[in-house]
């Protein structure tokens, strides 16, 4: 009972913090994991399973109106489970996605319901009553919240017993398979990150970076800093049809717009 | 052109609160009009300073209820763009109010892509790549870092892309256009990013053949060939794969249990 509660609050509470914070990614498995982790009194575990977790997410972001797998909902309850049933980050993957699949419709859900308040926003606005749009603005952000505590606590209350009988029947020839499984499913993240960016003209940066680390074992930051002075030097230096007759004006406004 | 001038003290108020009422963008995002009610609450403090009639604050806040989509941590420098706009509208009675919400359209959609590649696709991967690493020696300092690495840059952004935008106001299209800093700003973030992407699937992405081929009396495996020829080849075949099929219009989430069932089966035939 106890335990069903601090997830629900976590997953409301970290829900209402993105939202209100303008995003600062306290919903990513592994800030989420953590917190579960110190919660249930495993911090080990829950950083454990929000490093794998994150790489697998890695590509599950908003972007635009598509809605993608619930990565709070599916980090947060998966690394629950692993925990109460004293299993490992394996375990918390192999539920971690499907929860996150499923959990995917709550979003749909919210982001239909609020489509109606849209007009009584309207109203507001014609009214110019800003507390009112703020209220409502909060309100929409609330109802959101209350489905994921609720989520959160049935899930627990209800589903740990299931869920651990379950694990407990998975053979070990498949939970060998999914580790395997985890170590290729960042693939799929980067794969989705890459797709708006990557074309036919610009695939050879991607190889560079990872040939970089491939041969050469650079650490990311490292690389990082390469891929900022190579962009330079081709935005800059061999800047396009306009780029070396500039007059001086133009120049400083970039400068400043490089310093934001 | 180019306003190098000292905000006034009453401007830099103004800027702290175009800062903070920035935070809500997306608390009621919806199908409908998506981040619109956040938007048009971030435009108040503008709205409020320029119009002092309840009818003209009214026609503000509903001009700005339009639709609106942009990456949330870079939504200030829109939202300072239209400040000038709005200031420039309560003060000009000949000024098209339609251009106010035209620049915003125009805008929105750059500033997503630029604000996409920068904080989700590159920001967000250099920190996850520091953090991670910390988080699987089981070091509390991983997700903090993480989120400072993140959020410091985010929230200068977010300030600073305030000003700018204020700053610029209605010559920024015009500059954007004529110097091409969009265009810039974007092939230097796609590149940025592109190669941090190509380093972190290199250092995560883990696939490695246990096949052993044996001729005569000598076992040979395979991963040790492949590594001669290049290290980490498996993986980045993998990744491109998965590239080629989003590329043709799979589903991501198909791709990812097609992939789990991969490791499955891969791992109980023995060739992974």
């Amino acid at each position: 009972m106890q335990t069903a509660l601090i997830v629900g609050i976590i997953l409301a509470l970290l829900w209402f913090i993105e939202k209100m914070l303008g995003t600062p990614m306290v919903i990513r498995p592994i800030v989420v994991s953590t917190i579960i982790g110190a919660a249930l009194g495993d911090v080990q575990t829950g950083l454990l399973v929000g490093a794998t977790l994150e790489l697998v997410f890695m590509g599950f972001i908003q972007v635009g109106g598509a809605v993608p797998p619930d990565v709070l909902v599916g980090a947060g309850l998966g690394t629950a489970y692993a925990i109460i049933g004293n299993n490992g980050a394996e375990v918390a993957l192999a539920l971690a996605l499907p929860i996150a699949l499923l959990a995917q419709s709550i979003k749909v859900l919210v982001f239909i319901i609020r489509s109606w308040f849209m007009d009584y926003a309207m109203k507001l606005a014609k009214a110019a009553n800003i507390k009112g749009m703020i209220n409502l603005n909060v309100g929409g952000l609330l109802l959101h919240c209350a489905l994921y505590f609720v989520v959160g606590f049935v899930a627990i209350l209800f589903g740990s017993n299931a869920v651990e009988a379950f694990v407990n029947n998975i053979p070990d020839a498949i939970m060998n398979g999914l580790e395997v499984a985890g170590g290729l499913l960042p693939a799929v993240g980067f794969a989705l990150l890459l797709l708006p960016m990557m074309k036919k003209t610009n695939v050879l940066y991607f190889l560079l970076g990872f040939s970089l680390l491939a041969y050469m074992n650079i650490p990311i930051l490292g690389i990082t800093l390469f891929g900022v002075v190579l962009a330079f030097i081709i935005v800059y230096e061999f800047g396009g049809k306009n780029g070396g007759d500039q007059d001086t004006t133009d120049k400083e406004d970039e400068e400043e717009l490089f310093d934001v | 052109m180019s306003d190098k001038r000292k905000l006034t003290k009453d401007e830099k108020k103004l800027m702290r609160e175009i800062f903070w009422s920035s935070f809500m963008l997306e608390a009621s995002y919806n199908y409908e009009r998506q981040q619109a009610l956040g938007y048009s609450i971030g435009m108040w403090p503008a709205i409020k300073r320029y119009y002092k009639n309840e009818k003209d604050r009214a026609e503000a806040l509903e001009r700005h209820m339009n639709i609106f989509n942009t990456t949330p941590h870079v939504v200030t420098t829109i939202t300072g763009v239209a400040t000038a706009l709005e200031k420039e509208a309560s003060e000009n009675p000949s000024f098209d109010k339609k251009i106010i919400n035209n620049v915003k359209i125009g805008l929105m959609g750059p500033f997503a892509g630029i604000g996409d590649s920068l904080f989700w696709g590159t920001l967000r991967i250099i920190a996850v790549g520091i953090g991670l690493s910390l988080a699987q020696q089981g070091s509390i300092l991983g997700p903090i870092l993480f989120l400072l690495l993140f959020n410091v840059p985010h929230m200068l952004v977010r300030y600073y892309g305030g000003v700018f935008g204020y700053k610029f106001g209605t010559k920024i299209m015009d500059q954007a256009n004529n110097s091409g800093i969009m265009q810039k700003i974007s092939k230097g973030a796609t590149i940025v990013g592109l190669m941090v992407i190509g380093a972190m699937t290199a250092s995560m992405v883990k696939l490695e053949s246990s096949l052993v081929f044996t001729i005569g009396d000598e076992k040979i495996p395979m991963q040790e060939y492949l590594d001669q020829i290049f290290p980490l080849l498996l993986p980045l075949l993998y990744t491109i794969l998965m590239f080629y099929l989003l590329k043709k219009g799979m589903k991501p989430t198909t791709i990812l249990l097609v992939t789990i069932a991969i490791g499955i089966i891969g791992s109980l035939i023995g060739i992974i």
